[in-house]
């Protein structure tokens, strides 16, 4: 068992012993005593303090201790833990698209999972798998969302910061194809907080389609301006596009928008374009968690999404282009074009460079317990319980030292007429 | 109580000892107090010249014969003192509880007074004022009044708050000297007022307070005292108090001292423990101006 906050734990100790010495205190009425002259005495009130041998009012001093030693462990919330291993691991789970199968992948995560460990499943979310068996390990499936290793090791952060209390070391486990599309900017200084070693075990990467590999086209009407702006770029323009990109009617996968706005850009990948675009058209929240932003407004609203489409992918853009002007053929504008007719770049699965697959490995041992901070969100099970405790015997001691104080007060009248009557 | 074995050496200790009337007493059956009428005693005090309607059988013919006139030879008559001891036996005598150091004290007095007066050839009685009803006994001269005072007292257990004033002015009509034996912690106003009634009727009146040794020096430990005669006086005797209590204490006793003494009362404190009952005797029968001898 630990103390999540010992503190008040300590505090509660320091406290009980307080009242431990207190009991050895003996404050009362003085003892009763017949005097013929007590007419003589002051009438005032007084009570004795005196040093006890052994503390007084045991029932009483037990009550107390009790509810503030509970009350202090309940603050200090105790945490029951199982024996600490030598070592545990964190396996992050590679189910983004980029895996082969999910064969492949459970059985290599299988093939190093002991009991004990943290599975984190991850493509471009992240979930920690329950359980503490490898069948915990049979949900995980590849799904169709791009991978991202940031948010991986962050969560392997998370579950060490969990296994700390279990492994005095932790071992990090990656297993993945290691695309390269896995990759981003932060996923270096995110794996440098690891303090250790990965193991890297690396499944089968899925083949690339050569035949979305090429550019797209665009199916826009061969009167449209966007036919031109195609043209221009080297994309080409036709009834089998898939790119739907439409000048007056809905895009795919887009709705109405209830208020019709203007907008001063958007941006593809690098290509900007600075000009006044109406917007008529919006993505709901399902179309785009299932797909890939491609294009965004300058207000960070899509603007053209990619969605998986059978062994290739569709791309559906809601930004209208006035028939009137110059737009379609400004080069920024011919750029924003090609930039959404670029091959799908989810689908060109491309291995990671040796160099990033070393950083991602790492150096040194396995990172000690001590590296990982403890977690500020655990859940004390014993503490209501405990409070509890500490409220039923700060009752029964309200009622006994109620019981106490009559049966003294009895006591010491019954004292006193017996004087007077020997007396 | 086992105090009867106690009275027989005290009355040893007081044989002997004579307790004089502090004023002429009032005439009647020959005794050793002097009498403040004129008798036919052999004790000559002085001579009178004849004067008529005196009897003849008292001229002193022998000097008439020597110078020729008549003389009437007077001599003071002597007389009995009938002695009243009236003891306190309310509750607050029965302290401290574990002796009952006051109440012995105030018995040994009473029996000890009375043995000496009777010694003398005075009536003695004794009234004790405790529990429910006073009991009486009149003053005798016969040998067996001490015996019976010292059954009385004997069979006494101080208890209750019976005043003593009304007993001792009902006992008193018939005695000359009154000994009082009390704490005065109970109707000490009531007493006094009797006291000086008999005081201006020419009774000697003696008040002897007794006082526990306990009750003066309280033990310095803090504790809660209650009254035995008044269960609703409980105080705390703390260091605090303790002085408080002796300032008050001193100053009630010497109120009741000086009062007394206004009174013509003969006052005198007995404090247990400090001397024997012996040695009190002797220093309350001495006669004025002479101190006791141990």
């Amino acid at each position: 068992m630990s103390f999540l906050a010992p503190g008040f734990l300590y505090a509660a100790l320091v406290f009980a012993a307080g009242i431990l010495a207190l009991h050895f205190i003996v404050v009362r009425q003085p003892r009763s005593s017949i005097l013929p002259t007590a007419r003589f005495v002051p009438d005032t009130r007084t009570i004795t303090v005196a040093r006890s041998a052994r503390p007084t009012d045991l029932l009483l001093l037990l009550l107390r201790v009790i509810t503030v030693l509970a009350a202090g462990a309940a603050l200090a919330k105790p945490v029951l833990q199982p024996s600490r291993a030598a070592t545990a691991r964190v396996i992050l789970v590679d189910a983004s698209r980029s895996a082969l199968d999910s064969i492949s992948m459970r059985d290599s995560a299988r093939s190093v999972y002991r009991d004990g460990d943290a599975v984190v499943a991850f493509d471009s979310a992240v979930r920690i798998i329950g359980g503490s068996t490898g069948d915990s390990l049979a949900p995980i499936a590849r799904r169709t969302a791009r991978g991202n290793f940031s948010a991986a090791l962050i969560a392997a952060l998370r579950a060490g910061s969990i296994l700390r209390d279990r492994a005095d070391s932790l071992e990090l486990v990656i297993v993945s194809p290691f695309a390269r599309e896995e990759f981003d900017a932060a996923t270096d200084s995110i794996r440098r907080l690891w303090p250790g070693k990965a193991r890297l075990i690396g499944v089968a990467l899925r083949a690339s389609d050569t035949a979305t590999s090429a550019r797209q086209s665009i199916n826009a009407a061969a009167s449209d301006p966007i036919a031109i702006s195609a043209r221009l770029s080297g994309a080409g323009a036709g009834a089998n596009g898939t790119v739907d990109w439409r000048a007056s009617t809905r895009p795919r996968w887009a709705l109405p928008r209830t208020v019709i706005d203007t907008v001063g850009g958007v941006v593809a990948g690098t290509a900007r374009v600075v000009a006044p675009f109406e917007r008529r058209w919006s993505y709901p929240a399902d179309s785009i968690s299932s797909g890939e932003v491609v294009a965004r407004w300058v207000d960070g609203e899509p603007a053209a999404i990619e969605k998986a489409d059978g062994a290739s992918c569709a791309r559906s853009v809601a930004v209208t282009v006035s028939p009137v002007g110059d737009l379609p053929i400004r080069k920024d504008f011919v750029r924003f074009v090609a930039a959404l007719t670029q091959p799908c770049a989810g689908y060109a699965m491309i291995p990671a460079s040796s160099d990033a697959m070393a950083r991602l490995a790492g150096s040194g041992g396995l990172a000690p317990r001590q590296a990982f901070a403890p977690r500020s969100d655990t859940h004390s099970s014993l503490a209501p319980w405990l409070l509890a405790l500490a409220l039923l015997t700060s009752v029964a001691e309200l009622f006994v030292r109620r019981f106490t104080r009559n049966a003294a007060g009895d006591a010491e009248n019954r004292s006193a007429t017996r004087e007077a009557r020997a007396a | 109580m086992e105090i009867q074995g106690e009275f027989a050496d005290l009355l040893d200790a007081v044989r002997g000892i004579r307790w004089p009337a502090r004023t002429v007493v009032r005439g009647g059956i020959p005794g050793a107090h002097t009498s403040r009428m004129w008798g036919s005693s052999a004790e000559l005090t002085e001579y009178r010249p004849y004067r008529q309607g005196d009897e003849l059988r008292r001229i002193d013919w022998k000097l008439f014969a020597r110078s020729d006139r008549a003389y009437i030879r007077l001599s003071n008559d002597r007389s009995v003192l009938p002695t009243m001891i009236a003891l306190d036996a309310s509750a607050s005598m029965a302290f401290p509880i574990a002796t009952n150091g006051k109440w012995r004290m105030a018995a040994q007095l009473g029996v000890g007074l009375a043995a000496v007066a009777r010694n003398g050839g005075d009536p003695v009685g004794l009234v004790i004022a405790g529990g429910s009803e006073p009991q009486f006994l009149q003053p005798r001269m016969r040998r067996s009044a001490i015996h019976e005072i010292i059954r009385t007292i004997s069979g006494t257990t101080p208890g209750g708050k019976s005043p003593l004033a009304p007993a001792i002015s009902i006992a008193a009509q018939s005695v000359g000297r009154l000994v009082i034996v009390s704490d005065f912690l109970g109707d000490a106003n009531e007493i006094l007022t009797v006291a000086s009634r008999l005081v201006a009727a020419r009774h000697e009146v003696h008040a002897i307070h007794v006082l526990a040794h306990e009750e003066i020096h309280p033990v310095s430990d803090a504790a809660t005292v209650t009254d035995p005669e008044a269960s609703e006086v409980r105080r705390a005797l703390t260091g605090e108090t303790r002085d408080a209590y002796l300032a008050a204490f001193g100053s009630w006793r010497e109120g009741v001292a000086h009062d007394f003494s206004d009174a013509g009362v003969i006052y005198s404190t007995v404090i247990t423990g400090d001397e024997t009952p012996d040695h009190a005797i002797r220093r309350l029968t001495a006669p004025r101006g002479v101190s006791a001898i141990a």
